[in-house]
């Protein structure tokens, strides 16, 4: 009987004006997205080349000496760009593509200048190209989120309203069929009629990337792919559910989809881009102009060390080591430790009033399709979180290294990390750890699961919601 | 008859539930997003003070005619409440040195408009984007049964069994319409820009008002073209069902999909590199020419040292604090050598922007150009013009304050002619005296410009917007009239 049902209810919607109209518009924005991807991607691709053979070269210059490694540190750690930008561009354009590990930019007496730390800036400078009256891309997120989402609901806004305006609905409850079954019935055929939709203009949009050859992925790309056309799927089932909920509490179609409309953009358009603004506006980071030398000088570390006669002496080669190079490794060591730390914190701040706004954003399906999607497709706010603790992980990882190569050589007096304390021979430049940005398919699915869970969860109480007042509604 | 007509009419819509949802949408909308913005923008103020006042004790405290370089900074304007256009993203400092032309399609200046620069990833919408949004869909919301319904139930055979004109019908539910869609828009405008006014740092003065006008004025037309496009629709389709769903489709092609699409299209096929990076190569010849130039002369700065003394500065700034007696002799040297170098300089740079200038012109102003264009091929992109245009957010009003910028860069330099600056001995030593810059003009910019500038580039939209709805009347009314009922 369910089957009868699906075949009947598809029929009739591959038939109607608006299938046809959403097949146009679908497979139109997916070649749309196709045809900007395609030269964009390689432009990044042989930016993000170029500038991992600079980062080769620096470092290959630095391992002249042991000591230039410790004071200029690995260089700009660059981030890789995703293969699959054009199902979510993440905003790409407003987040930083590297982080550096620089010199501290400080000297003191004696010729010790602070040595290596991370910093987070690299936020990409306003660009001529981007002044435009509005700017939004068109990836498979926009198509998603904001076009099947509409499509759902013209879709689905009469399903039931309109059957019972025409009588349609008592004739086919008046054979031996439950109200359940007539609305799964409903409600797979609209799912795989919009899934046909979907499926369509992914088609589309991946064959002409193939061709063009820009589309080289991995068995791991390709199930990501996978993960967000599921995505995409549970986010077009929570409309279905939606427009099913109003259309049985509603008697007249049209009311229904006007209902259904103003729900839509309030959902879909406003509380994505409104909710997470206000928000945020309400919880500051506390350092407003950033980690600068003046926090040195004000933190007290210099005096703590002056007190102790740190400037008195300068360090020296001698072995055993004399107590005022033990001194200074230990000053600069914690001012490194301490210099990361205000960076870090910094960054924390700027990012806690971030995920603040995401939390509260994560009202609207839209937004939790959009970050989901962005976790599987590698690129956003999740992916370069990944990013700065690869960074991170890096950074510990080079500093072992420095160690581990003072160690090795037997004519240094082992105190890291001032120059007289360390070795002064060149390191082989094999040896260097080398920074490999990736992201892992199991992260990528773990940014993702929460996401996928909330969108359930919306889609199972929408769900339940529409098949309740069905079971309980007057026809 | 017309007036029997309109009541009718205005009673039918205010009865609907549509009417009460428009206004609670427009208003609790409007007010939210209003609180907002009109606290973004008091932070966006205040860090605008504070780079204001940290810039004004720097700007002139060089000691030397060679030494300055100014940081000009650019008011948020509180109009881009309404219409945020490029005001946050465009730069609002500028380093202002002799040596460059600054320009706003140049990458290297930055904006102090956000704290936290991650917050570019918020999308932010401003009071416009909701009403494009939100007025066009009611529009259609309560145009889509007005003929179509009519002709469904039957009323239509019955009223045009009056002695009444077609013509007259539609003008009547035309009017009323506007009058009910009005109400709520005029609610939410009014009491947004109450809340506005609560604000201690918002203060508009009279020519503020009139752009707020226009913006509501270019409002209320938006709002009839999309009501207009409805019913046309009513008219020709059958069913009311069929009406819904092709404005409907008309509805997320004209506000999403078609700016997004024309943009994004515009930015793909106009080509910017090439012409851009030949503009750089030809740009740095002509300052290599320069450089040439400038080897062929003895610079007194490079070893061996013609002046014994103290000094610090960079490559095109110098202050020489101490100069020992026996270097008092190369002085009138030392000032030929500028007075020779820095007209070649400044000529050398003013070439290099007539090229880059002219290279902007061809690639993204072009470009710019025909992003405009496009967009108005749609009512949304003409309002979102329109009203940028009256707020004074759109790209003319940021090239204006670079303008200004150019504009007292030119100032400082005539004043340096004035002075005689090259050839005197402040232009590289303070050990006499620091330079006193009293009698230099100092910058000045307000974030809103000249109204008649600003509104007359908005009218061009306006008419525009207007003709659509002119056009779309006329033939809703020939469609109309010439129907079987």
């Amino acid at each position: 009987m369910l089957w009868h049902i699906v075949k009947r209810e598809l029929f009739e919607q591959v038939n109607s004006l608006r299938f046809a109209l959403a097949m146009l518009l679908t497979v139109f924005l997916m070649l749309v997205n196709a045809v900007g991807h395609i030269d964009e991607y390689k432009a990044r691709q042989a930016e993000y080349g170029q500038q991992a053979s600079a980062y080769s070269a620096k470092l290959e210059q630095n391992s002249s000496n042991l000591y230039k490694l410790v004071l200029n540190g690995p260089g700009e750690l660059h981030k890789k760009p995703s293969p699959l930008s054009f199902c979510a561009h993440g905003s790409e354009n407003n987040l930083p593509k590297f982080a550096s590990g620089k010199r501290s930019g400080w000297g003191t007496i004696y010729n010790v200048s602070g040595i290596w730390r991370l910093k987070y800036s690299g936020f990409p400078s306003i660009k001529a190209k981007d002044i435009f009256p509005v700017f939004l891309k068109i990836d498979w997120i926009l198509i998603i989120s904001n076009v099947l989402s509409f499509l759902a609901l013209v879709w689905t806004f009469d399903a039931i309203a309109g059957e019972v305006e025409h009588g349609t609905l008592r004739l086919t409850l008046s054979n031996a069929v439950a109200r359940r079954t007539v609305l799964t019935g409903k409600f797979l055929s609209c799912l795989m009629s919009l899934g046909a939709v979907f499926m369509s203009g992914v088609l589309v949009n991946l064959l002409l990337l193939y061709l063009s050859g820009t589309l080289q992925l991995n068995a791991q790309e390709w199930s990501r792919i996978g993960g967000i056309f599921v995505v995409g799927l549970m986010y077009i089932a929570v409309f279905i559910a939606l427009g099913f909920l109003i259309s049985t509490l509603v008697n007249n179609a049209a009311t229904s989809l006007v209902i259904l409309l103003l729900i839509w953009v309030i959902w879909v358009i406003l509380v994505p881009s409104m909710l997470g603004t206000i928000m945020s506006g309400l919880n500051q980071p506390s350092i407003r102009r950033g980690p600068s030398p003046v926090y040195f000088r004000y933190s007290g570390l210099q005096e703590r060390y002056r007190a102790r006669g740190l400037e008195d002496e300068a360090p020296t080669r001698k072995r055993p080591p004399t107590p005022a190079t033990l001194l200074w490794a230990e000053f600069l060591n914690e001012e490194a430790r301490e210099g990361a730390r205000l960076h870090r914190a910094y960054l924390n701040a700027q990012i806690n009033q971030i995920q603040i706004a995401r939390e509260f954003n994560r009202i609207s399906p839209t937004a939790i399709a959009q970050y989901a999607i962005e976790s599987l497709a590698g690129t956003g706010f999740q992916r370069h979180l990944n990013f700065l603790k690869n960074v991170e992980n890096y950074a510990d990882q080079f500093n072992n290294f420095l160690i581990s190569a003072d160690r090795a050589d037997p004519d240094s007096p082992h105190v890291p990390f001032v120059r007289e304390g360390m070795s002064d021979k060149p390191v082989s430049f094999e040896s260097i750890p080398k920074f490999q940005d990736r992201v892992h398919l199991g992260e990528a699915f773990k940014g993702a699961m929460l996401d996928m869970i909330l969108l359930l969860l919306f889609f199972v109480v929408l769900f339940a919601t529409a098949h309740v007042s069905f079971q309980r509604k007057e026809i | 008859m017309l007036w029997t007509l309109i009541q009718r009419e205005i009673l039918a819509n205010l009865m609907t539930f549509r009417f009460p949802i428009a206004v609670i949408a427009c208003v609790i909308l409007g007010l939210t997003i209003t609180a907002a913005l009109t606290d973004n923008y008091e932070r966006r103020l205040a860090s605008y003070n504070e780079a204001f006042q940290t810039h004004q004790e720097k700007n002139f405290s060089a000691k030397t005619y060679s030494g300055l370089t100014l940081q000009l900074d650019r008011p948020p304007n509180p109009l881009s409440l309404f219409n945020q256009g490029l005001d946050k993203r465009a730069a609002n400092s500028v380093r202002l040195r002799r040596d460059k032309v600054p320009s706003v399609w140049e990458d290297n200046y930055f904006s102090t408009g956000f704290d936290n620069p991650f917050r570019h990833l918020l999308a932010s919408v401003d009071i416009v984007t909701v009403f494009q949004i939100l007025l066009s869909l009611l529009a259609l919301v309560f145009a889509y049964d007005a003929i179509a319904g009519e002709r469904e139930n039957g009323t239509l055979h019955l009223m045009l069994a009056n002695p009444v004109g077609r013509g007259l019908i539609v003008l009547s539910k035309y009017l009323s319409a506007m009058i009910c869609l009005m109400l709520p828009v005029l609610i939410s405008f009014l009491l947004a820009l109450m809340l506005q006014l609560q604000s201690p740092v918002i203060d508009y003065s009279t020519a503020d008002f009139l752009r707020i006008g226009g913006i509501l004025l270019t409002t209320i037309v938006y709002l009839s073209a999309f009501y207009l496009i409805g019913l046309l629709i009513s008219c020709i389709s059958r069913r009311t069902a069929t009406s819904l769903i092709s404005s409907m489709f008309i509805w997320v092609v004209l506000t999403f999909i078609y700016p997004n699409a024309s943009l994004f299209m515009v930015n793909h096929f106009i080509e910017t590199e090439e012409k851009i990076e030949q503009a750089d190569r030809e740009t740095s010849q002509i300052m290599e020419g320069f450089q040439r130039e400038k080897a062929k002369l003895r610079d007194p700065f490079a070893p061996p040292f013609l002046l014994k003394g103290h000094w610090s500065g960079g490559s095109i700034s110098k202050d020489v604090t101490h100069i020992e007696a026996a270097s008092e002799l190369e002085i009138p040297t030392v000032k030929a050598y500028y007075q020779e170098l820095e007209p070649q300089r400044l000529r050398a740079v003013e070439a290099a922007w007539v090229v880059r200038k002219q290279a902007y012109s061809e690639t993204f102003v072009h470009r710019s150009t025909a992003a405009r264009n496009a967009l108005r091929l749609s009512p949304a992109g003409l309002y979102y013009l329109a009203t940028a245009a009256y707020a004074g957010t759109d790209l003319a009003a940021m090239e204006a304050f670079f303008k200004a910028v150019r504009q007292y860069r030119q100032t400082i330099l005539d004043y340096f002619y004035d002075k005689k600056a090259f050839s005197s001995r402040q232009w590289f030593a303070s050990d006499k005296g620091a330079v006193r810059w009293d009698d230099l003009s100092r910058f000045s910019y307000q974030a809103l410009g000249d109204l008649t500038e600003d509104s007359s580039r908005a009218s061009g939209e306006l008419l525009r917007l207007l003709l659509l709805n002119l056009v779309l009347l006329i033939v809703t009314i020939v469609v109309f009239s010439r129907q079987e009922v």
